[in-house]
């Protein structure tokens, strides 16, 4: 019996788990979740939704890891590169994670099937796309029931997005606190008046605020009849809820423009598309990872040669932007996420590993840096060692990274109202912080300014 | 603020409020599907109106 680790944010529910063993992730189904299971494959809906990309497939093993007595089957499912959280997301992505969660149950209900659960959690992005991974989540539909996971699904996907339509919140920040979704009160006192005069609005959040709150007294059971033509009445009416909202692209956010409106644009742009074409073309394999990638410029680049390209950047709007364009564009090899460096994702949730830091999930074979490094030293005033460590820590083996100084026009705006950053910052205090864990493999000028791009490989 | 619900089942809360809203979104439906009704009965009424004055000027 090999060794296996089961998955720390793997134990809510008693069906089965997910654990690791031979550097691979299995999932584990349970004798209880026997029934279930047979009927997911039975009714033929694990195909159905497997064939559309729906559910993330798996191959059966068979081989009971564990030693459980309560073992029935051992899955492998098709392995994610990386795995984020819903407090990671843009707009819309949580949006497309939604329609997707609505779209699995209905489809599972045509097939005699409910979601017992409707977390955000089960999505994950993989291909350009959201997938739903928990193979675990189907049960079988009893008509007189209404949707189990129905305040689930309104308090981790239509309430925040909500907020975020009507407010123009980042709704990340607020969902990694409220892991388990934002609850309906506290929805009903974030979003604006006028809402309550929108018939859907009112039904699933103000309604339901005010029945949540009072069903606190209701000890009797009450008989429930329910039907199929109400549960996809209910389904459609959160459908055609989420479907109008938008993200409000008027606001001007850090990076709008941010190549159009510098002097630098064109000739420089040219310039260093080159440079970077050549410091990357021999690394083709393994995860990329396009830090600060703002519009997604070089992150695409990346993308022509890697499968597997993730680019992050504090700026949810601008990932939102290169969500969309790489969706409309039917772009597989990136995934996009709103991480802050300053402030990354926290190991939070249950014992603080339910759900991992972003350190613990981004180590990559290449990271790439582009006009980063001023933004971490002159206006986070994160000293040179450090960000030369933080690097460190997320590559590797490579890393792309273009030295911004001190007389460039970007930096002489960061510091334009500031005297106290940490000094020296130049390329000399650069090479010497950065060699301590890097040897420069390249370095070339970028013509026309006085920027450096290297190409650094670790010891 | 939430700690009641702590105490009864995750669904509990919420089937009281799916079975407003399936109420609502069934009325809806109905007065719709009646409204539709009543818009094809007078638009084939006006249709055969339209029909007899082409007939009465033939």
């Amino acid at each position: 019996m090999p060794d296996f680790l089961q998955h720390p944010a793997s134990f809510k529910d008693p069906s089965g788990f997910v654990f690791r063993a031979n550097d691979k992730y299995y999932r584990q189904v349970n004798l209880s979740y026997k029934e279930d299971y047979d009927l997911l494959q039975a009714s033929g809906l694990y195909k159905s939704l497997t064939d559309k990309k729906i559910l993330l497939a798996h191959d059966e093993v068979d081989e009971n890891f564990t030693g459980s007595n309560e073992w029935y089957k051992t899955l492998l499912p098709e392995q994610l590169p990386f795995i984020s959280y819903p407090y990671e997301w843009s707009f819309d992505e949580l949006k497309d994670a939604a329609l997707l969660t609505l779209r699995t149950m209905k489809i599972a209900v045509k097939q005699g099937m409910v979601l017992k659960d409707a977390t955000s959690f089960n999505i994950q992005f993989y291909q350009g796309k959201p997938v739903f991974i928990d193979t675990l989540s189907f049960e079988k539909y009893d008509e007189s029931k209404p949707w189990i996971a129905y305040r689930q699904f309104c308090e981790c996907f239509l309430f925040p997005l909500l907020i975020e339509h009507y407010r123009q919140i980042d709704v990340q920040k607020l969902l990694c606190v409220y892991l388990e979704g934002i609850p309906a009160q506290t929805t009903a006192k974030l979003l604006p008046r006028k809402t309550k005069f929108k018939l859907n609005i009112w039904l699933h959040v103000f309604l339901q605020s005010s029945v949540t709150e009072n069903s606190k007294s209701s000890k009797s059971k009450r008989a429930i009849h329910f039907s199929k033509e109400k549960l996809l009445r209910l389904l459609d009416s959160l459908e055609s809820t989420i479907k109008p909202l938008r993200i409000k692209t008027s606001v001007l956010t850090t990076w709008n423009n941010y190549y159009d409106e510098t002097i630098l644009s064109k000739n420089y742009l040219a310039a260093k598309d080159k440079i970077f074409r050549e410091f990357v073309s021999d690394i083709n394999s393994g995860k990329v990872m396009d830090i600060g990638c703002n519009d997604g410029y070089f992150s695409k680049i990346l993308a022509e040669k890697n499968t597997n390209v993730i680019a992050v950047d504090f700026d949810s709007q601008c990932i939102n932007r290169l969500y969309v364009e790489a969706k409309s564009k039917n772009e597989r090899n990136i995934l996009t996420f709103c991480i802050d460096l300053t402030n990354p994702s926290p190991a939070v949730g249950f014992n603080h590993s339910e759900r991992q830091s972003f350190a613990d999930r981004a180590k990559s074979d290449m990271v790439t840096a582009l006009a980063l490094i001023h933004h971490l030293v002159l206006s986070k005033n994160v000293p040179l060692p450090d960000v030369a460590r933080m690097m460190a820590d997320l590559t590797k083996k490579y890393l792309v990274i273009e030295f911004v100084p001190l007389n460039d026009e970007k930096s002489q705006q960061l510091i334009a109202n500031k005297t106290n950053y940490h000094k020296p910052y130049d390329p000399y205090a650069f090479e010497k912080h950065f060699g301590v864990y890097f040897d420069i493999e390249k370095q070339q000028v970028i013509p026309g300014t006085d920027r450096i791009l290297y190409r650094l490989k670790k010891k | 603020m939430r700690t009641f619900l702590l105490y009864i089942d995750p669904g509990s809360g919420s089937y009281l409020v799916q079975m407003i809203i399936a109420g609502v979104l069934a009325g809806l439906f109905y007065f719709k599907n009646l409204w539709w009704k009543v818009k094809a009965f007078f638009s084939k009424t006006k249709k055969s109106d339209s029909q007899d004055n082409d007939n009465l000027d033939a």
